[in-house]
């Protein structure tokens, strides 16, 4: 029961790391592009 | 743990990190702003955002401060189940809404606002609804994230709570006010960057500060057998049914997601809100487990305030480089979605109040269009600071707001798929949903009688309405009715006799069922239909500068929709036959 809460408790944080190495990918990439082509990013 | 002291700040720390976080805000905000914005631009950046941004402003605009505190405090009073109860289905507002969000975008491609949207489908009446209540809500919602701000800052610093709400309403201002919605979306990166990048380690960090995972057995007496169940029954009727009901509607009211889904690349919506959810879902359900700790641990908040919960645990168990960082992710999530509500109500005055009603489409002045936006933004922040110094209320305000955007969400998904809804049936649907909501949901009328059972009926219809809208929005009319169905009679032998006794869960249903019920019968025998494809050039730009002209779909380029066969004048009709824009 003790482990199956742990587990429980801090999955979220390693969720929430995950969605931000994605979004920070993404956004790094769409950074790089908008540069190499002189548009603005938003 | 009562009576405990927590960590605080000295002034010139707080200070120093409110300078740090407004300051880099701003010489971003500063970065990206033109001496001659777009009007367009300054609404929904050129409708041709990457995924990078879209979903970070998405995942940064839906998490509030609220949103945190009241995550960790569901686990906290339901225990185990308390933050999926709350984060869940918060997530999922998000996640329900791209498939119809993508139907709105094909129909209107280069819209600003949902209200303007609906002034091209019906005409003022349906617009002035939408755009009222969005007005509403976004002011709820700045207030909301001042106070936040004004009562962190006054626990962790000797400045008063006034001060606080100052410091962050004067920042959020700063760097939103020049570039709009440009401005909020390319900060909310950095914000979610702060916020998402903090749980990641705040949570682990106060997770074996306290001493887990060993409290979990020596706290286990400290839960009641509801608290320590997964499968909760009161944490489902108490905190999850409600939310369950509000999916819809917050996410339909809200105008700081219609303007993302205005404002992402029309290819990525799907990804864009997917990403958010998650990022939604495991942020808020992280900061919620706080709250399942504090239980195991008998943490007792100062004077049995929820919103110093957090805080409070974070000051007793973070040192202070972290609760530094922990400082930086609440000011971080609260202005995020401050400056998208500022964002957002400056949108519904450019685009409802100035450029379709007072100078009229093809009228509007983009430079007096942008000069509305900015004055609104200030008057906003104005108002949202003397509410905040009042401190209302926010949970009743927001009950009555989603009363208000449950009863649109029929109205409002039915107008962009069938041709027959009309401004009538819009109107009076939604009218006639409130009239009805307002005594179920503060009891005016007792409910142990007829009446009783007649709301039980209402909200039965109600769960019916709101299964069947979330599985139309991922498959089809055949399957949603099937759904709505089964949903009623599984529901009905539990629901009819005892519904009634949970008011908040009673009031949303009846609204989603009294605005369905009437919308349906008052347009299912009309003969006459809509031409979808006309919405495309009634909610289209203002102003034919460099960033709408650069956009796909801009004045620069063809638009990939259903070209529309009849502009029909400035005043919708509502009298063009059958589109050839996709239908369900």
């Amino acid at each position: 029961m003790t482990a199956a809460l742990t587990v429980y408790v801090l999955m979220w944080p390693v969720v929430v790391a995950a969605t931000l190495f994605v979004i920070s990918r993404g956004f790094f990439r769409e950074w790089a592009e908008a540069r190499r082509n002189g548009h603005d990013l938003v | 743990m009562d009576g405990m002291e927590t960590a605080q700040f000295s002034a010139v720390i707080v200070v120093g990190l409110l300078v740090f976080f407004y300051g880099g805000t701003f010489l971003i905000s500063a970065r990206i702003g033109k001496k001659e914005e777009n009007a367009d631009g300054y609404m929904t950046a050129g409708n041709n955002i990457g995924f990078g941004v879209s979903a970070a402003s998405m995942t940064a605009t839906w998490i509030w401060a609220a949103s945190m505190y009241a995550s960790a405090t569901s686990g906290y009073t339901y225990g185990i189940s308390g933050p999926i109860h709350y984060g869940l289905w918060g997530a999922l507002m998000i996640l329900f809404i791209y498939p119809f969000g993508k139907r709105i975008r094909a129909v209107a491609p280069r819209a600003h606002t949902l209200a303007e949207v609906m002034y091209a489908r019906h005409g003022r009446s349906s617009q002035l609804m939408l755009a009222g209540s969005n007005v509403v809500g976004s002011l709820i919602s700045l207030m909301s994230n001042f106070i936040a701000g004004g009562v962190l800052i006054s626990l962790l610093s000797p400045f008063t709570f006034i001060q606080g709400v100052l410091c962050v309403a004067s920042g959020v201002l700063l760097y939103t006010l020049w570039s709009g919605f440009r401005a909020s979306v390319m900060t909310d990166f950095v914000q979610v960057v702060a916020m998402l990048g903090a749980v990641a380690v705040i949570v682990p960090f106060i997770f074996f500060a306290a001493g887990f995972p060993a409290a979990f057995e020596t706290g286990a007496a400290n839960l009641t057998p509801q608290q320590g169940n997964f499968f909760s029954s009161e944490a489902f009727m108490g905190q999850g049914a409600p939310y369950i009901a509000a999916v819809l509607a917050y996410a339909i009211g809200n105008q700081t997601i219609a303007q993302r889904l205005f404002a992402v690349r029309e290819s990525l919506i799907k990804p864009t809100f997917i990403t958010a959810t998650i990022g939604y879902g495991g942020m808020v359900i992280g900061v919620g487990m706080l709250g399942v700790l504090a239980l195991y641990l008998g943490f007792e908040p100062s004077g049995g305030d929820m919103n110093n919960l957090i805080p409070e645990m974070a000051a007793t168990y973070l040192p202070s480089a972290l609760l530094a960082l922990f400082f930086i992710m609440i000011v971080g999530a609260l202005s995020s979605t401050a400056d998208s509500d500022l964002a957002a109500l400056s949108s519904i005055m450019m685009a409802d109040v100035y450029g379709r009603g007072v100078a009229g489409k093809g009228r509007a002045n983009p430079k007096t269009m942008l000069l509305v936006g900015r004055l609104t933004m200030v008057v906003a922040t104005a108002l949202a600071v003397a509410f905040a110094s009042l401190q209302l209320s926010i949970l009743d305000l927001l009950v009555f707001v989603g009363a208000l955007w449950g009863a649109l969400v029929f109205p409002v998904l039915a107008s962009f798929y069938w041709e027959k809804v009309t401004s009538k049936a819009f109107t009076t649907s939604v009218l006639a949903a409130l009239a009805v909501f307002l005594p179920v949901r503060f009891g005016w009328i007792p409910v142990d009688g007829v009446f009783g059972y007649v709301v039980d009926v209402l909200a039965v219809i109600g769960i019916g309405v709101v299964l069947g809208l979330m599985v139309f929005g991922f498959s089809n009319l055949m399957a949603a009715k099937i759904t709505g169905v089964l949903a009623m009679v599984v529901a009905a032998p539990f629901a009819i006799g005892s519904l009634h006794e949970y008011a908040t869960l009673c009031g949303s249903l009846v609204a989603y069922s009294v605005s369905t019920v009437i919308c349906w019968a008052m347009s299912a025998r009309r003969g006459e239909s809509f031409d979808f494809s006309v919405i495309a050039e009634r909610a289209g730009d203002f102003d034919d500068g460099d960033a709408a002209a650069a956009a796909p779909g801009g004045t620069g380029e063809a638009l990939d929709v259903p070209s529309p066969r009849s502009a029909g004048g400035d005043v919708p009709d509502g009298r063009e036959p059958e589109p050839a824009a996709p239908a369900k």
